[in-house]
């Protein structure tokens, strides 16, 4: 029999929640629409328009070495071209963003290629060739995998994921490159690293709190799910963290 | 620093406050008599890009502006998250329970009693205000920063 992942352990609508994220199978609900343009505005790499710089050659116009590794991995886009390694770095707020930290690493190794995540409490960040990192920093922040005002796109000072909310419902952001608008539309007036935009890029509206709980990944016994309600996902963690445990001593189950 | 005869308590409100609603609560609280210092906690808003690649460039932020209390001016340099307050006795924090509870309708507000103030000038305290400073103000504001303290004056 062929083997299906699981993705993850839990009954509560949170495990339901990651394993749909991390399952490449599933189609993510695409939420709200970003222009290529403004995806390259906020990611400050390089000015909208311009041609991707390059570190090397394209590989059709190198030598390549004669491997078979070569030979089964096809390159992607942007390595065939050459492009640089640039980054996105995304912060979610505990309450209740709709991914987090080492969720989206999970779920961006099993549906893209060619990235390298690098996953830390409040923050996570993924580097890939340019061409492809605006393909999926478009994923990324179209579909349900991202919030107006609970996600911040962050390359640098990152601080606010745990803090409380301000008052309209964002999460703190020192630079505050994300504004919440009169119109209720999230506008963001600097790109990652705190440059300001020549013009404010929208990205839609925050979702209510309601659609926040059913798409949430994080547990979190105040405002949404709490871990200890779903005994699964804790029968789950106390056997990990036992097999754990006891592996100096070389566990046998029974 | 903390005077062990006056009881301190501190306002955490469950979301950090806009300038303009931390403006009305602190005109709210100068009114009030018995509340000997003050004090706004909060996240940093700096006035230029701490760090990363844009280090040292400009950084707008609409809620690092002035507010008005009573007859002074307070720059705010941070995101108001906490107030902590030093009162005169018991009987104060119960006025400052029931204010806040008119006040905070939108969201919840915790009001918590202990010690959140200063106990003992530290070693940067003594190395900024010296031997002699004024025990009152040591703690009120970040001693690595020039401002100092801001002083009401109410009309009781």
């Amino acid at each position: 029999m062929a083997y299906k992942p699981q993705y993850g352990p839990g009954t509560s609508v949170v495990a339901e929640n990651r394993r749909k994220q991390m399952n490449p199978g599933q189609k993510l609900e695409k939420v709200r629409s970003v222009t290529d343009e403004d995806i390259v505005l906020i990611l400050g790499h390089r000015a909208p328009g311009s041609a991707y710089p390059t570190a090397h050659p394209p590989l059709a116009e190198q030598q390549e070495p004669n491997c078979p590794m070569r030979k089964l991995v096809k390159p992607t886009d942007g390595a065939k071209a050459g492009d640089r390694v640039r980054y996105i770095q995304f912060a979610d707020s505990m309450f209740n963003a709709p991914s987090q930290p080492y969720q989206r690493t999970y779920t961006e190794m099993y549906r893209f290629r060619g990235i390298d995540p690098g996953t830390l409490s409040g923050r996570q960040i993924v580097e890939c060739r340019e061409r492809d990192l605006e393909k999926y920093a478009k994923d990324l922040i179209e579909t349900e995998m991202f919030d107006p005002a609970l996600v911040g796109i962050r390359g640098a000072t990152v601080h606010g994921h745990s803090l409380r909310l301000a008052e309209d419902g964002m999460m703190f952001d020192m630079l505050q490159r994300n504004v919440l608008g009169e119109d209720g539309i999230v506008k963001y007036v600097k790109n990652q690293i705190g440059e300001p935009l020549d013009r404010a890029v929208a990205v839609g509206k925050p979702m209510d709190e309601k659609w926040l709980k059913a798409h949430t990944t994080i547990f979190h016994s105040l405002v949404g799910t709490a871990y200890r309600d779903d005994t699964e996902y804790i029968e789950y963690i106390q056997r990990i963290h036992s097999l754990r445990t006891k592996y100096g001593f070389m566990p046998k189950e029974e | 620093m903390t005077n062990a005869e006056f009881p301190q308590v501190r306002i955490v409100p469950i979301r950090m406050l806009k300038p303009a609603t931390a403006e009305r609560l602190l005109n709210m609280l100068a009114g009030t008599a018995g509340i000997r210092r003050m004090m706004i906690h909060g996240p940093g808003l700096p006035k230029t890009v701490p760090y990363g690649p844009a280090r040292g460039s400009p950084n707008p932020h609409s809620d690092r502006k002035a507010i008005r209390v009573a007859d002074a001016e307070i720059a705010l340099r941070v995101q108001v998250g906490t107030v902590i307050l030093e009162v005169e006795d018991a009987s104060v924090i119960e006025e400052i329970r029931s204010l806040c509870d008119d006040f905070f309708v939108e969201f919840p507000y915790l009001l918590q009693e202990g010690k959140f103030m200063k106990t003992s000038p530290t070693l940067v305290d003594y190395a900024k205000y010296g031997p002699d400073a004024d025990t009152s103000l040591v703690g009120l504001t970040d001693p690595r920063n020039r401002e100092s303290p801001v002083i009401l004056r109410t009309e009781q």
